[in-house]
C-alpha cells in the first residue's frame, strides 16, 4: 500500500521529468510544426503529391519491416544460444556481439562497400564481388548486422530478468523436449522483451540515415531520411526546407502509429511482480555438439558483418591511392599522419567530455523515466521519448536551433541538449527492461527490516540494476561519441566535435583519408568500451551476485 | 599520435570532475555569440583544406578573428534555415560552392547588394552585382589507363566507351552545372545524356565516386571535377585527366556579404582579401582553382578549353531540367 508521501513524490517526479521532456522534445517539435503550418500551408499538397515521396515512404516501411523480422529472431537466437555453457569462448562472444554497434554506422556502411562492391576487397582477392551491395539489399544487410546486437542485448537482459529457470527445469523434468520448453515456457516469458526489441529495431530503421545514404543513394534507392537530406541540399529556397520538415513530421506520425499501441500493450506487461532472481541468466545444460555450431554461426556473422569490412577498410586506409594494388610494398601511413593533428586531438577531447556528460545525464534521465513508467503519465512520456528517437538528426537539430539557437546557438550546450533529446530512449529502454526484477515488495521489506531509504535503494535497487545502468551508459556514450548529423549542424567556433572534424576531412574526396579517419574513429570507440564491458562483467560476477542474495531471500519473507 | 594521447589524458582528468566540467560549457555559451567588433562569422561549404589557410593569412594580416562554420551545402542550408527562424542569419560572410545556392540566398534577401572594388578584376562570367566568384570547379573527363583518352565530350558517346560514370546532378552542384551547359548547347542537349545511357553509362553519387570507380576499373571513363581527378592521379591512381572540347565546364564558388553585416568593415575586408591577388594565391596553393586571371592554381593543361554555363537560366529551369534528366537516368 503506497503511502501518501510516496504518491506525492511520484507526482513531483512526473512533473520534473515532464518539464524536461517539454523542454527537450515537445517545445522544439511544436516549433517545427508551427513553421510547417505558417510557411507551408498551401504547398503541402504539392509535397505529398510527389511520386518520389510515395516511393521513399514505401521503401522506408518495407525496409523497417524487413530488418525487424530478421534482426529480432536472430538477436533472440543469439541470446538463447549464449545461455549454453558448452559454447566455446562464451564470454568472449558476449562481448564481440556488440562490435557492430561500436563501429559508427557510416563507417560500417562505407566499409561494406569497400569490402563487397565491384572492385572491392573480395573482388580483388577472391574475384567474388557482390554488386547489389549498393542498393536495397546491401542497405538491408548492413542494417540487420547493425541491429542484431541491440535486439540481442534487449533479449539477453530479458532472459536474465524474466526467464524462470525453475519453470524450465520443471518442464524438462516433466518430460517436455527442448523445443517444447522453448515454445511453451521461455518464449512466452520473453514476449515483452522481444516486443520491445521489435519496436526499437523498427524505429531505428525508420530513422537510419548514414547506411541508406552511403549504400542506397548511389544506386537510386531512397528512403524518407535520404529524401529529407536531398531536399535540404538541393537549392536554398525556403520551400524545400519546409518540405524537409514536413517529411520529418511524417516520419514522426508513422512512429506514433507503431509505438503508441505497442507501448499501451507493453506497459502493463512490464509491471510483473515476481521474486527477484539475482543469479543472473539461467544456464542451460549442454547436449550434443550444439555449442560448437552456435560458436561457428556467431563467428561467420562477425566475419562477414564486421571483420571482412574492417579489414577492407584498413587496407584502403594504408593504400596511397585508389586503383593502386593493396600489396604490402605499397602500404603507407601517410593517410593516418594527415588526419592526426592538433585539431583532431582537441575535437576528440571535446567529444569525449560531451559524451561523458551526456551519457551520465542520460542514464539518470532514463532511470527516472523507467521508474515513472509504471504509471500512466510515465508511459505517455516514455512514448514521447521513443518518438524523438525517430526524428531524423538533421530535423531535431534544426528544431533545437529554432527553439534555442537565439541564446545558445553554436555552443556545446546546444549539442548536449540535442544528444539528450535524441538518445533518451536509448538509455530508457534497457533500464526499463531490467526494472522488472524489482518487485515493490522488496524495497518495502528492506525498509520494514530497518534499512534507511538510501540504504534500501542502494542495496535493493542499484545492485540488480547495475548491469542495465552500465549498459545504458555505454550505449549512450558510444552513440554520442560518434554522432555526426546533429553536431555537424549545430557546432560553432570552438565546439567542433570529433565527428565534425572527421566529416570535414572526409569531404576532401580522398578515399584513403576517409578510410584512415574511419579506422581511427572505430578505435576510439573501443577504448572506452573495453573497461566498461569489464565493469559490467564484474558487476554480474557470481561473487557479487552472492552478495545480493540475502536481499533476494528477504523478499520471500516480505 | 602522442598529441592525441596527451589530449585524451588531460581532457579525461577534467571530465572526472563532472560538475566542474559543466562550467566550461556555460562559459562557452557566453563566448560563442561573437559580439566582438573585430570578429566575423563565415559560413562556407568550401573544403577545410582550402579555407583554413586563407583564414589564417587574413587573421595574421588584419588582427581580426574569423569564426568558421563549414558544412556541406545541405547542412549549410539547414543551418541558415534554422538561423532565420531564431533571430536571423548568424553569418557576416557566406562563401558558397555554386551560384545556384548563392542566388537562393540572394532571393531570400540574406546576402548581396555589395561586391568589393577589386571584383572587377575577376572575369565577368564569374560574378553578379550581389556576389563574386573566388574559386572554380572544372568539370572534366577522366579515363582509366589503357583506355583511349576522349578528346571531346561527344567521344564519350562513341563506340569506344560502353561504361562511363557520371555524377548525380541532384547531389553535386558541379554536375548540375554541367547538365545545364549540355542542355543549353544545341550540339549536345539532353540527347547527349540519352545516348550515354543507351551506351551503358551509369550514374553514381558524387564526382569523387566517379574517380574511385574509374580508378578501380569499374568504369572505362567518367565525368568528374578536376581537383578530385588530379588528387587521385598524383597519388598514383591509374587514371588520366582530359579537358575535352569544346571545354571543361566551369562552376564557380561565389562569396557574398550578409545584408545584416553591410556595415562591417572586417567582413568587407575579408571578402576584398579573398578576391585580391594575395588571397587568390593562398587559395591556389591550397589546391583550389582561383578565378583571378594570372594566378596559378592546381594543374591546367596549356590552352585547356573552358566553357561557362548560363546560371540565371539554370536557376529558372532547374526543376524541369532535373525532371527531364531523371527520365533518362532514373531517380
Amino acid at each position: 500500500m503506497p503511502s501518501r508521501s510516496a504518491g506525492l513524490g511520484r507526482r513531483s517526479g512526473v512533473l520534473a521529468v515532464g518539464v524536461v521532456i517539454a523542454l527537450l522534445v515537445v517545445f522544439p517539435v511544436i516549433r517545427l510544426g508551427y513553421v510547417v503550418w505558417t510557411e507551408g500551408s498551401g504547398h503541402l499538397d504539392e509535397v505529398f503529391s510527389e511520386p518520389a515521396l510515395a516511393e521513399a515512404v514505401a521503401n522506408t516501411l518495407l525496409l523497417a519491416v524487413a530488418v525487424t523480422v530478421v534482426a529480432v529472431p536472430l538477436g533472440a537466437a543469439v541470446a538463447l544460444g549464449l545461455r549454453r555453457t558448452d559454447v566455446p569462448g562464451r564470454r568472449w562472444w558476449r562481448f564481440s556481439m556488440l562490435l557492430p554497434v561500436l563501429v559508427p554506422q557510416f563507417v560500417l556502411g562505407y566499409s561494406w562497400t569497400q569490402a563487397y562492391a565491384r572492385a572491392g576487397f573480395t573482388d580483388t582477392v577472391f574475384g567474388l564481388p557482390w554488386p547489389s551491395v549498393l542498393g536495397p539489399w546491401g542497405v538491408w544487410a548492413v542494417l540487420v548486422v547493425n541491429t542484431v546486437p541491440l535486439t540481442y542485448l534487449l533479449t539477453a537482459v530479458g532472459l536474465a530478468t524474466r526467464a524462470e529457470p525453475d519453470l524450465e527445469r520443471a518442464a524438462r523434468a516433466s518430460g517436455a523436449g527442448a523445443v517444447a520448453v522453448l515454445r511453451d515456457v521461455t518464449l512466452p516469458l520473453l514476449r515483452p522483451s522481444i516486443a520491445a526489441a521489435s519496436v526499437l529495431s523498427f524505429v531505428l530503421t525508420l530513422e537510419s540515415f548514414a547506411i541508406p545514404q552511403v549504400m542506397g543513394t548511389p544506386a537510386g534507392f531512397s528512403t524518407v531520411t535520404t529524401t529529407i537530406y536531398r531536399d535540404l541540399s538541393l537549392g536554398s529556397d525556403p520551400l524545400s526546407f519546409v518540405e524537409a520538415i514536413t517529411l520529418a513530421l511524417l516520419l514522426v506520425a508513422i512512429t506514433v502509429i507503431v509505438v503508441v499501441p505497442t507501448d499501451l500493450w507493453l506497459g502493463p506487461r512490464l509491471r510483473v511482480n515476481r521474486v527477484a532472481d539475482s543469479a543472473g541468466a539461467p544456464v542451460v545444460n549442454p547436449r550434443g555438439a550444439g555449442g560448437r555450431w552456435i560458436a561457428a554461426g556467431l563467428g561467420a556473422y562477425l566475419l562477414v558483418g564486421v571483420v571482412v569490412p574492417l579489414v577492407a577498410l584498413v587496407t584502403t586506409a594504408v593504400t596511397p591511392a585508389v586503383g593502386v594494388s593493396p600489396t604490402p610494398a605499397n602500404w603507407t601511413l601517410d593517410n593516418f599522419s594527415a588526419v592526426i593533428n592538433s585539431r583532431t586531438a582537441d575535437a576528440l577531447g571535446r567529444s569525449a567530455l560531451l559524451a561523458l556528460i551526456a551519457a551520465t545525464l542520460l542514464t539518470v534521465l532514463g532511470g527516472c523515466l523507467a521508474v515513472l513508467e509504471r504509471g500512466r503519465a510515465g508511459r505517455a512520456m516514455a512514448s514521447l521519448v521513443t518518438i524523438t528517437l525517430v526524428l531524423p538528426g538533421s530535423t531535431l537539430a534544426v528544431a533545437l536551433l529554432i527553439a534555442y539557437g537565439r541564446w545558445i546557438g553554436g555552443t556545446l550546450t546546444l549539442i548536449l541538449l540535442a544528444y539528450l533529446a535524441k538518445l533518451w530512449a536509448f538509455a530508457h529502454r534497457p533500464i526499463s527492461g531490467a526494472l522488472d526484477r524489482l518487485p515493490p515488495g522488496e524495497l518495502q521489506a528492506a525498509r520494514a527490516s530497518g534499512a534507511g531509504s538510501l540504504t534500501a535503494v542502494r542495496t535493493v535497487a542499484l545492485r540488480p540494476l547495475a548491469p542495465a545502468l552500465v549498459a545504458a551508459w555505454l550505449v549512450c556514450f558510444v552513440t554520442a561519441l560518434h554522432e555526426v548529423t546533429m553536431s555537424s549542424l549545430l557546432y560553432g567556433p570552438g565546439s567542433e566535435t570529433l565527428a565534425v572534424v572527421v566529416l570535414n576531412s572526409a569531404e576532401l574526396g580522398r578515399v584513403g583519408l576517409t578510410a584512415a579517419l574511419s579506422v581511427l574513429l572505430t578505435l576510439v570507440m573501443l577504448v572506452p568500451a573495453l573497461p566498461a564491458w569489464l565493469l559490467i562483467r564484474w558487476l554480474r560476477s557470481p561473487r557479487r551476485a552472492g552478495d545480493a542474495a540475502p536481499v533476494g531471500r528477504l523478499s520471500h519473507a516480505g | 599520435m602522442k598529441a592525441v594521447t596527451r589530449a585524451w589524458l588531460s581532457r579525461g582528468r577534467l571530465a572526472l570532475l563532472l560538475p566542474l566540467a559543466l562550467l566550461p560549457l556555460a562559459c562557452d555559451s557566453s563566448a560563442g555569440s561573437g559580439s566582438d567588433a573585430d570578429s566575423i562569422t563565415l559560413y562556407t561549404c568550401v573544403s577545410d583544406e582550402s579555407v583554413q589557410p586563407i583564414i589564417e593569412q587574413f587573421e595574421a594580416d588584419s588582427g581580426a578573428e574569423v569564426n568558421l562554420f563549414r558544412a556541406p551545402t545541405g547542412d549549410l542550408n539547414a543551418r541558415i534555415a534554422g538561423d532565420l527562424r531564431s533571430g536571423g542569419l548568424k553569418a557576416d560572410v557566406v562563401w558558397a560552392c555554386d551560384p545556384l545556392t548563392m542566388q537562393g540566398y540572394v532571393d531570400q534577401d540574406l546576402v548581396g547588394g555589395w561586391t568589393p572594388d577589386n571584383a572587377t578584376d575577376i572575369p565577368k562570367q564569374f560574378r553578379t552585382e550581389d556576389y563574386v566568384g573566388v574559386a572554380v570547379l572544372y568539370v572534366v573527363g577522366i579515363y582509366r589507363n589503357g583506355e583511349p583518352p576522349p578528346t571531346s565530350w561527344s567521344d564519350l558517346t562513341g563506340p569506344d566507351y560502353n561504361s562511363v560514370a557520371l555524377p548525380d546532378p541532384t547531389v553535386a552542384a558541379s554536375a548540375l552545372g554541367a547538365l545545364g551547359w549540355f542542355d543549353q548547347n544545341p550540339e549536345y542537349g539532353l540527347d547527349f545524356y540519352a545516348t550515354l545511357q543507351e551506351n551503358g553509362a551509369e550514374q553514381v553519387s558524387t564526382p569523387d565516386d566517379v574517380v574511385t570507380g574509374v580508378a578501380q576499373g569499374v568504369y572505362q571513363a567518367g565525368i568528374t571535377i578536376a581537383n578530385s581527378a588530379y588528387l587521385a592521379k598524383d597519388a598514383g591512381s591509374p587514371i588520366g585527366v582530359v579537358w575535352p572540347e569544346p571545354g571543361a565546364v566551369a562552376v564557380y564558388g561565389p562569396i557574398a556579404l550578409a545584408n545584416d553585416s553591410a556595415d562591417s568593415t572586417v567582413a568587407q575586408d575579408f571578402i576584398t582579401y579573398v578576391v585580391s591577388e594575395s588571397g587568390q594565391q593562398v587559395l591556389g596553393e591550397a589546391g583550389s582553382y582561383p578565378t583571378l586571371p594570372g594566378v596559378e592554381g592546381p594543374e591546367v593543361p596549356a590552352d585547356a578549353p573552358v566553357v561557362y554555363p548560363d546560371w540565371p537560366t539554370i536557376t529558372e529551369d532547374k526543376d524541369a531540367l532535373l525532371a527531364d534528366y531523371q527520365k533518362i537516368f532514373g531517380g
